[in-house]
């Protein structure tokens, strides 16, 4: 598939293309950057839902944890330890730590296979400079017309992009 | 939102993009000097001999080489536990705290106090592991089920809450302090070439800067940070309980989850100065790590002094308004002007009285006064372990078990070897390892150029300005 790519050196070049390719409604497939630019994020609606299923991981922690200490000390083996209950206050110390370790072993694991990130695996795209201080916009040149493709080869020109290429 | 640059400038110097990851990988792109060889050396002997041949020692000959006798079961394998795990808060109370709390000042400083956290847990947890004598033996710690026994470990002990505490805290912290370098690894893969390409390929997971694994990236963290905050709160609070749930005067003590919390802040953020000062000099890094940066954690460090003296005070009054004798015996005959008075008057003067030099502007500003003094903080907190685990247990009820403690050269070197520990991980991390995280550091230096008045703003103000 191939690809038409814009190169900025410039965050707030990028900030002005990125302007008008949404008023022109281009279809732009992505923008690699070095460091995350929050306006950006805004104004393509970038969304992840990894808090709500971190929410969720945690619910399931949380009944897991305490059903694995309700099993072992309450049915499997309750101790008699100075004639207290075995049903104890001590029980949400535990569930907390498991809650905890629960939530954040899921939640990075889940980071990993969204982000389908895994050791070894080849960069997606590479461009010299592009995880130092360049930027790129990649648009998908399959969903592009002629006069759509002048269209943004001038706006990338006029926003004083570093280079264009086709990858 | 409040968007107003009340710190003045973070990162100084007018630095491009290009100009951050140039100046944070030289110490890994160029040879390493000639003081990082002989630190690395002086280190690894002292790892190697305590953990080389005196942890060995311990195994082999039992818990009868330290100093420990029947009275003071704790000595100073339990002071170095707790003064590890101490400092191992560093890394959360300084980036994650201060990440929850938007505070972009922590950005230079945040991975540097985040490979300590690593590094000052593992030593940390050591000491349990050699302390039960036979560790062989941990794996009955562990709830693995079923057994042959029938029997499962006592969840009402904080004793096991330790082991989950802190290996969920290892965990934790390792994880984000590796998720929060994906980034910086791709930085790092795409400047190398042949063998150390191979690997930071393989480290950075073929990171690429997108909008969506940024988002998500973004996400990660501070789910990872929010969940890791209350996590150091319930983690010494679950290491002071191993005290306090004792009957012991001196450590039956309701003031201890919170006192052992804020003391553990207390010296992260210490530590954290001490190794930044270092660093600082060492790689000339003082665009990154300004006089500002001292200055906002010496205030931090006022603070909490100030609650550590509290604490301290509180503890002597309560002595007193208890009309408990042997709470009373403790702090007044041991502590106040007794056996132990040296140690205890030596833990209030490095940690309460002399922090309070950091009141004064121009301390806060003399980075060799800022490194003494947190120095001596690192000291104090290590003393305040001592007279928590020895003097209680040395003089308890009965004067007639009465029996004082005194380390073995075993008890010395384990700790040296621990030091040792420490610092190879420390200098192994600044040479390997990006100190600072790049890609927060650019974020905030686009954040600078972005608060700098426009053209037309400037000239509006300049126009005020002629006007007044």
């Amino acid at each position: 598939m191939s690809k038409l790519v814009a190169i900025y050196n410039d965050d707030k070049k990028l900030m002005d293309a990125t302007e008008q390719l949404v008023s022109v409604k281009a279809p732009v497939e992505e923008i690699i950057t070095p460091f995350v630019i929050e306006e950006l994020l805004a104004k393509f609606h970038v969304k992840s839902n990894i808090p709500l299923l971190a929410f969720f991981y945690g619910v399931f922690g949380v009944t897991s944890v305490f059903a694995a200490l309700y099993y072992t000390f309450v049915i499997s083996y309750p101790l008699n330890i100075g004639g207290k209950p075995s049903f104890s206050l001590t029980f949400p110390v535990l569930m907390f730590i498991g809650t905890v370790l629960t939530t954040v072993l899921t939640t990075v694991i889940t980071f990993f296979i969204q982000g389908k990130l895994y050791p070894g695996k080849k960069p997606e795209f590479e461009y010299p400079g592009i995880n130092d201080d360049k930027m790129a916009v990649l648009i998908d040149k399959s969903k592009l017309t002629p006069q759509m493709e002048t269209k943004l080869r001038a706006i990338f020109e006029a926003t004083g992009a570093e280079k264009i290429d086709e990858v | 939102m409040y968007n107003k640059n009340v710190r003045g400038e973070l990162i100084l110097g007018n630095k491009s993009y290009g100009d951050i990851t140039r100046d944070i990988l030289r110490s890994q792109e160029e040879k390493a000097p000639m003081w990082w060889w002989i630190a690395f050396a002086v280190f690894f002997v002292l790892m190697s001999i305590g953990l080389g041949y005196f942890v060995p020692l311990t195994i082999s000959k039992g818990i009868g080489m330290w100093g420990n006798n029947n009275q003071v079961p704790w000595g100073w394998a339990i002071i170095n536990f707790v003064w590890w795990i101490g400092i191992g808060h560093a890394g959360t109370a300084f980036s994650i705290f201060l990440l929850v709390f938007r505070q972009k000042w922590r950005t230079s400083i945040n991975r540097a106090a985040e490979a300590m956290t690593v590094f000052a847990v593992l030593a940390a947890g050591l000491f349990p592991a050699i302390h039960v004598g036979r560790p062989w033996d941990e794996i009955f710690i562990f709830p693995y089920g079923p057994n042959s026994r029938g029997l499962w470990v006592n969840f009402n002990s904080p004793l096991l809450w330790d082991v989950f505490a802190i290996l969920t805290y290892l965990t934790t912290s390792a994880i984000f302090w590796y998720i929060g370098m994906l980034p910086d690894f791709a930085t790092v893969r795409d400047r190398s070439k042949g063998m150390k390409r191979k690997i930071f390929n393989a480290l950075s997971f073929g990171w690429v800067g997108s909008m969506d694994k940024w988002r998500k990236f973004e996400d990660t963290l501070v789910i990872l940070g929010g969940l890791a905050m209350p996590l150091v709160i319930a983690v010494h609070s679950i290491v002071s309980t191993d005290f306090s749930a004792g009957i012991l005067p001196g450590w039956h003590e309701t003031i201890f989850p919170p006192f052992f919390v804020v003391g553990a802040i207390f010296s992260g953020f210490s530590m954290v100065v001490t190794l930044m000062v270092i660093i600082r000099k060492a790689f000339k890094l003082q665009d990154y790590v300004t006089d500002d940066h001292f200055d906002a954690i010496a205030r931090i460090i006022t603070f909490v002094s100030l609650i550590m003296g509290s604490a301290y005070l509180i503890e002597l009054f309560i002595a007193w308004y208890s009309g408990n004798q042997y709470e009373a015996y403790v702090f007044d005959e041991n502590y106040l002007q007794g056996h132990y008075a040296l140690p205890y008057w030596l833990m209030l003067t490095f940690n309460a009285f002399i922090p309070q030099l950091f009141w004064f502007k121009k301390v806060r500003r003399n980075l060799k006064l800022v490194f003494l003094i947190t120095i001596g903080v690192n000291i104090g907190m290590w003393l305040e372990r001592y007279n928590i685990v020895v003097p209680p247990a040395a003089e308890d009820f009965l004067p007639a078990n009465w029996f004082h403690y005194a380390s073995t050269i075993v008890d010395k070197w384990v700790y040296l070897g621990t030091i040792g520990l420490f610092g190879v991980g420390v200098l192994l991390f600044i040479r390997f390892i990006p100190m600072m995280a790049m890609n927060e550091l650019k974020q905030q230096a686009k954040r600078q150029t972005s608060l700098e008045p426009t053209e037309a703003e400037y000239i509006t103000y300049k126009k005020i300005i002629d006007n007044e």
